[in-house]
């Protein structure tokens, strides 16, 4: 009897041209809705990941899926899946390099400078949307190297919260792989992490020490307010899924949690702009963040 | 700066034609960069740059470069046609000025340099752009413009400019605070004085001046501001003077922010974090027209108009 082979669905492959201007219109309505922005030269990342969307759609051109993302009924969930594609990968460990350049550099200085004449010396970090850890694990990394050069007899600690228990589960087992540690040096595998077979890592207790994993829905007002005396926020890729006006309000409670000269770190790509005022942009080599300005500093720009 | 030293220094630069080889071009050049723009003529243009196969080798190259949009440019003619009258005049003028300063004498990295003042012109004609400045032309002109004091510098105090930039690098400053301190006087003293000597416009000798001093934004003029920013970003997006510079900059709060919003309200529709991502987009394209125009060997004096 002939076997019958099933018929393989035909492959679909998008149309993956960046100048079609359907493209153009995606990214800036991505940029529109989460104050995710691809540069014209960039465009090329957004194309792949609407491209692995559009296979799963079996949808081929980029004006087809336009419509999913803007007129079909389902649009909403498809944004988010997109915003996923866009977001994914971005999570290993020293990530971002410069954003612990300009701390190094610039904001820890700078912080330590004014709180050092006025209160106790302790920081306070805050990761907010830590998702599976690899985030609150390199802020450690990075302080606990710097316990005895910049930030000697100093203490501190990360807040390290999220909304999904089963990301904080992970974040707080600490285990991970190749692809979270692959920016991560050998000297502080060693130092920080125990093997645990399975080419696997797990942060030990060193690492652990000095973070605190906790439950914050960043809607819940009442839960957010209760937040102080904070220096540097870390919300990276988070606030892409929140509408205006409850990214405002998220943005507003940051900027209270916050003391004055406090920083607020967001995703490498993502723009408050018209989301928040109160803030002042400040660019560092490679990166930017979001300044609450003390009193005394209020007046003008810092060179 | 005291006068005694101003007129030293001026005394130095007025001798600068005869110190440096400049090719021919370069005059006739100088006098193309001194008319506005609706008076550049293209035949002139063509004639200027076939008169120095070398240049007429680099200006093909740079059209047919990425920045430019790749285009199969093979005569000098329709390479100049590519990349406009404006863009060519400035263009030329780096290409000049490469062959003026001796091999030797380069303390900044060539690369590094044009790098830097490529991506400012860039960055302050984007700007212009977004904030409606009327002449954009001009103010990519001023950005690529800004640094010539470090070229005079070079040239004129070699040795002690060297000790500078080693000073910089190593203590991760600006360039500026420490030629004050190594030199008495910085490149915002000596490019403006070279710009003057040109009989560049007023607003040109403003803005290589101005950059660095906030407290001379305010009766400079927009184009000194707006250099003045552009300068800031390129260095927070790496395209400084070769080294790593320590620094923490809030535009917003800047002097010449608030000068520019006064005049040009279209400032505070502008999106920075967003302007930047897109300079970041640029830059490798700015690299690679840089090394490929200035970096790579000569192309050979083949092209013709």
């Amino acid at each position: 009897m002939p076997i019958e082979i099933a018929k393989a669905k035909p492959a679909v492959t998008p149309d993956s041209n960046p100048s079609d201007p359907a493209y153009l219109k995606i990214r800036d309505l991505i940029y529109r809705i989460s104050g995710i922005y691809h540069a014209e030269e960039k465009l090329y990342l957004l194309v792949g990941r609407c491209a692995r969307r559009m296979v799963a759609l079996g949808v081929v051109s980029p004006s087809e899926y336009l419509e999913h993302l803007t007129t079909r009924g389902n649009r909403d969930a498809e944004l988010r899946l997109l915003l996923n594609e866009i977001t994914i990968g971005e999570t290993y460990m020293f990530r971002h390099p410069c954003q612990l350049d300009a701390l190094r550099n610039v904001i820890l200085p700078q912080i330590l400078q004014v709180k050092g004449l006025i209160s106790l010396k302790r920081l306070r970090f805050w990761c907010a949307g830590c998702s599976t850890g690899e985030e609150p694990h390199t802020l450690a990394m990075f302080l606990l190297e710097e316990k005895d050069k910049l930030l000697a007899g100093w203490t501190f600690d990360i807040l390290a919260t999220d909304l999904n228990d089963n990301s904080l589960e992970a974040a707080r087992a600490g285990i991970y792989g190749e692809y979270a540690l692959r920016s991560t040096s050998d000297a502080l595998r060693r130092k920080y992490f125990k093997d645990i077979g399975n080419k696997k890592l797990q942060a030990n207790d060193l690492l652990k020490a000095p973070i605190h994993f906790d439950r914050i829905n960043l809607r819940d007002d009442s839960k957010m307010l209760f937040q102080k005396g904070i220096d540097i926020i870390f919300c990276c890729n988070v606030l892409i899924y929140f509408d205006l006006a409850s990214k405002r309000r998220v943005v507003q409670h940051f900027y209270s949690n916050l003391l004055p000269g406090g920083y607020l770190f967001m995703g490498s790509a993502e723009s408050l702009f018209q989301v928040d005022d109160s803030f002042r942009l400040v660019h560092f080599p490679g990166t930017t963040a979001y300044w609450k300005p003390t009193a005394t500093q209020a007046g003008g720009g810092k060179k | 700066m005291n006068a005694k030293l101003q007129s030293q220094l001026q005394a130095q630069i007025n001798k600068l034609d005869s110190v440096s080889t400049a090719p021919a071009i370069l005059m006739p050049l100088l006098d193309m960069l001194r008319l506005p723009s609706d008076k550049i003529r293209l035949e002139k243009v063509v004639e200027l740059i076939s008169y120095d196969g070398s240049i007429a080798g680099q200006c093909l190259r740079l059209a047919n470069s990425p920045l430019f949009g790749r285009r199969q440019t093979e005569t000098v003619r329709s390479a100049v046609m590519a990349l406009g009258l404006e863009r060519v005049r400035s263009m030329l003028f780096s290409l000049c000025m490469n062959e003026v300063i001796p091999r030797d004498k380069w303390v900044i990295a060539p690369n590094a340099f044009w790098r830097h003042s490529l991506g400012c012109a860039l960055i302050t004609q984007r700007m212009a752009q977004k904030i409606e400045y009327p002449d954009p032309e001009k103010a990519y002109l001023a950005g690529l413009l800004h640094d010539l004091g470090f070229l005079v510098n070079s040239v004129l105090y070699t040795e002690g400019f060297r000790e500078c930039l080693r000073r910089a690098a190593e203590q991760h400053l600006p360039l500026h605070v420490i030629e004050e301190q190594v030199l008495g006087f910085s490149h915002c003293d000596t490019g403006p004085m070279l710009c003057q000597h040109w009989g560049l416009s007023k607003e040109l000798v403003d803005a290589a001046r101005c950059h660095h001093d906030v407290s001379l934004l305010s009766t400079a003029g927009p184009l000194a501001c707006l250099v003045h920013l552009s300068d800031l970003l390129c260095r927070v997006c790496y395209l400084g003077y070769g080294y790593d510079e320590i620094m923490g900059v809030d535009l917003g709060g800047d002097a010449a922010w608030e000068i520019l919003v006064a005049t040009y309200p279209a400032l505070k529709n502008m999106d920075l974090v967003r302007f930047t991502l897109d300079i970041d987009g640029a830059m490798d394209q700015i690299i690679a027209t840089v090394d490929s125009v200035f970096g790579a060997k000569r192309l050979a004096a083949s092209a013709t108009s």
